[in-house]
């Protein structure tokens, strides 16, 4: 007889969404049990800026951020940490196209009582010396933005989950999803055994290989991203509280972090990830961007133009890890209609630390209740069911290869919102 | 001004380096390939020479092994070397072979220079560029921190183990570089345009007249033992016990 391990839920992954869903499960008294292949907060997770910008083109995506942060300003007395850093956030545009992407975001923010406005290009240049402003035509500026620290996120979750009984193993790959009768029956991971009604994929980069140990489909693909860290540089001072910068036409984003400057990229060719292919153990702390990778030189580029001194020769850094994009760029969260208990909690398209709060809580909703006080309509886990040629692989890859290339690019149109608010 | 910089392809020692089932070799196959760490330095030092003195500076890269090396040395021509000299060699090579190799390629070259790390971060054997030096007859400054072009004379702070020695020596010279000489650079996206143009040449041992004596042989390589085991012990006396006991240690 296997010897095995009897849970309420057994969540695969230990990143932000994994974490936070067992934090939230196991505040309604579940029994959690918490799988990593590698590390806890080691993968996708570990290798993200964090920023937050609360207002996104989909009003009910914004009640989740906004509550997010409300979450996360609950769990940082809990855990003794700063999570949430309010630097303030600013979109700026050099074009008339991308104005009146701001025009209109502005409006939307303001239609639900959100803290948004144009900011006049002086005071823009006032506020970021260290930023070339002088070919702007508008920004705009919301001050509740800012970004979560992922390292005081993770461990924020791990010890309030801790406290409330979660258990976690790490190095543990799950190599096996048990089925009976279309139900889930639990996992199987080093040889154990782990039994539970409840299993949740939250695997990320790794979850449409998870979703295969159910001969399930999930269409998420591992996308290759990089930002670079300059090091301080007393010549260009940047405050810790300096606002977060996205600057779409050059498909960057930056924010303070520690005397230097985070400058990060949606690149229009992003590379592309086999998962299989990659060890058993492999680390995603240790990737490394060659010294003549194209992403890293474009990025070096695009950073260039908006802050002049920053060049190939600046002393930095440059992060690179795995992000998990969808063919919408929108996450895959719930349950799926064919298999009783099977859960997926993944492709988060490079917002898994900022949406995690919220999500934790949708998850713990579903998988208890059976539904959520948020409309999931637009992250439902089986909306795929109705993208065309959802199985065939190399369409799906396709399809979130180009997401991610036009990410940053295309220009974008918020969706007509009515009277968005929190409710939490 | 003509800098030769010798380029070693290695696996990146950041990564879970094992060796294989058999000891004759460490396992590769997950294992990216960069240029060594110290010799990335080198060159970047090379560059940096190549952009603030007003004379021209040519900046050769040259690399020694199997046809895989081409991807390192178009780094390296990415990074700001003016071109490339691959030494194709199927041989197993020891720092003494390497340095032989090297003379023959400074020998067609006639470089004012030798910059290269001050050893390779996969056999850690800190020689070629001694055994260079003697080859040539020429003078050589290792561990280098700091680099200052005299006219025909070089300035060089060395780390030792005691603080920074400062030494001067005429060129032509060889220069071993340590961690802190610079930070290495990552191309510029008209870096990477213009190293597909440049010229990349190929040139055999046989070419060049060399031939391999192997002096040193691998006879096995071991993973290095990385697991912790922890044990929480309930006194000292227990502690000293297995330490007596286990570990062999005599009670004085």
């Amino acid at each position: 007889m296997i010897k095995a391990q009897t849970a309420d839920a057994i969540i695969i992954g230990g990143g932000v969404a994994g974490l936070s869903t067992a934090m939230q499960l196991a505040g309604r008294g579940a029994d959690v049990v918490v799988l990593e292949r590698e590390r806890l907060g080691n993968g996708s997770t570990g290798r993200a800026a964090g920023l937050l910008g609360q207002l996104r083109g989909n009003a009910e995506h914004t009640r989740m951020l906004i509550d997010g942060v409300a979450i996360v300003k609950e769990l940082e007395p809990l855990a003794g940490v700063e999570i949430f850093v309010q630097t303030g956030s600013l979109r700026i545009a050099e074009s008339p196209e991308r104005a009146t992407e701001i025009a209109a975001l502005v409006d939307m923010g303001k239609s639900i009582g959100f803290d948004i406005d144009h900011m006049p290009i002086d005071e823009v240049a006032r506020r970021l010396p260290y930023m070339r402003s002088d070919d702007l035509v508008d920004a705009c500026y919301c001050p509740t933005d800012g970004h979560l620290q992922p390292a005081e996120l993770v461990s924020a979750y791990i010890k309030i989950g801790k406290d409330r009984g979660v258990k976690y193993k790490t190095h543990t790959p799950v190599t096996e999803i048990l089925l009976e009768s279309g139900h889930v029956r639990g996992v199987s991971a080093l040889g154990e055994q782990y039994h539970a009604p409840v299993v949740v994929n939250a695997g990320g980069p790794w979850s449409y290989l998870n979703a295969e140990l159910a001969d399930a489909v999930l269409p998420t693909a591992a996308i290759g991203h990089y930002y670079l860290t300059t090091r301080p540089d007393p010549a260009q001072p940047v405050h810790r509280l300096s606002p977060a910068v996205r600057n779409r036409n050059l498909r960057i984003y930056t924010r303070p972090e520690s005397g230097g400057l985070i400058v990060g990229m949606y690149d229009e060719e992003p590379d592309l990830h086999d998962m299989r292919k990659l060890p058993m153990d492999f680390d995603m702390s240790r990737m490394k961007a060659a010294r003549d990778s194209i992403q890293v030189a474009r990025l070096i580029d695009a950073a260039h133009q908006r802050f002049p001194w920053i060049t190939e020769r600046t002393p930095m850094t440059i992060t690179t890890g795995i992000m998990t994009f969808t063919p919408d760029a929108r996450p895959f969260c719930g349950k799926m209609p064919d298999i009783e208990g099977l859960f997926h909690c993944a492709g988060f398209s490079g917002h898994g630390i900022v949406q995690s709060p919220a999500i934790g809580l949708i998850m713990s909703q579903l998988i208890l209740d059976g539904t959520s006080s948020y409309d999931v309509t637009s992250i439902e886990a089986d909306r795929y069911f109705d993208m065309p040629g959802f199985l065939d692989r190399a369409d799906i890859e396709a399809k979130c290869v180009s997401m991610a290339g036009n990410y940053y690019g295309k220009i974008e149109r918020p969706e007509v919102v009515t009277g968005a608010h929190s409710s939490r | 001004m003509k800098i030769l910089v010798s380029i070693k392809r290695v696996p990146d020692t950041d990564q879970k380096i094992v060796a294989t089932q058999d000891g004759a070799s460490v396992a590769v196959d997950h294992i990216p390939f960069v240029i060594n760490p110290f010799d990335a330095i080198a060159l970047e030092e090379a560059v940096r020479i190549s952009e603030l003195l007003t004379e021209p500076v040519d900046v050769i890269a040259v690399g020694i092994g199997e046809d895989s090396y081409e991807q390192q040395l178009r780094t390296a021509l990415a990074m700001g070397a003016a071109r490339a000299i691959h030494v194709r060699c199927s041989h197993r090579l020891d720092p003494w072979n390497v340095a032989r190799l090297l003379r023959a390629v400074v020998e067609r070259e006639q470089p004012n220079m030798m910059l290269m790390g001050k050893q390779a971060v996969d056999d850690d054997a800190n020689q070629t560029g001694q055994f260079l030096a003697a080859l040539l007859d020429w003078p050589q400054a290792t561990f280098a921190s700091r680099l200052e072009i005299d006219g025909q004379q070089i300035r060089v702070e060395r780390e030792t183990d005691h603080g920074i020695e400062t030494v001067k020596l005429p060129l032509p010279a060889v220069v071993t570089v340590d961690l802190r000489l610079n930070e290495p650079r990552y191309a510029s996206m008209a870096g990477i345009m213009k190293a597909r143009k440049k010229p990349l040449d190929v040139v055999t041992d046989q070419e060049l007249g060399v031939a391999i004596e192997p002096r040193v042989e691998v006879i096995r390589y071991r993973s290095a033992d990385t697991q912790r085991r922890c044990e929480r012990l309930n006194s000292v006396d227990e502690l000293l016990e297995r330490l007596t006991n286990e570990v062999g240690i005599k009670r004085p």
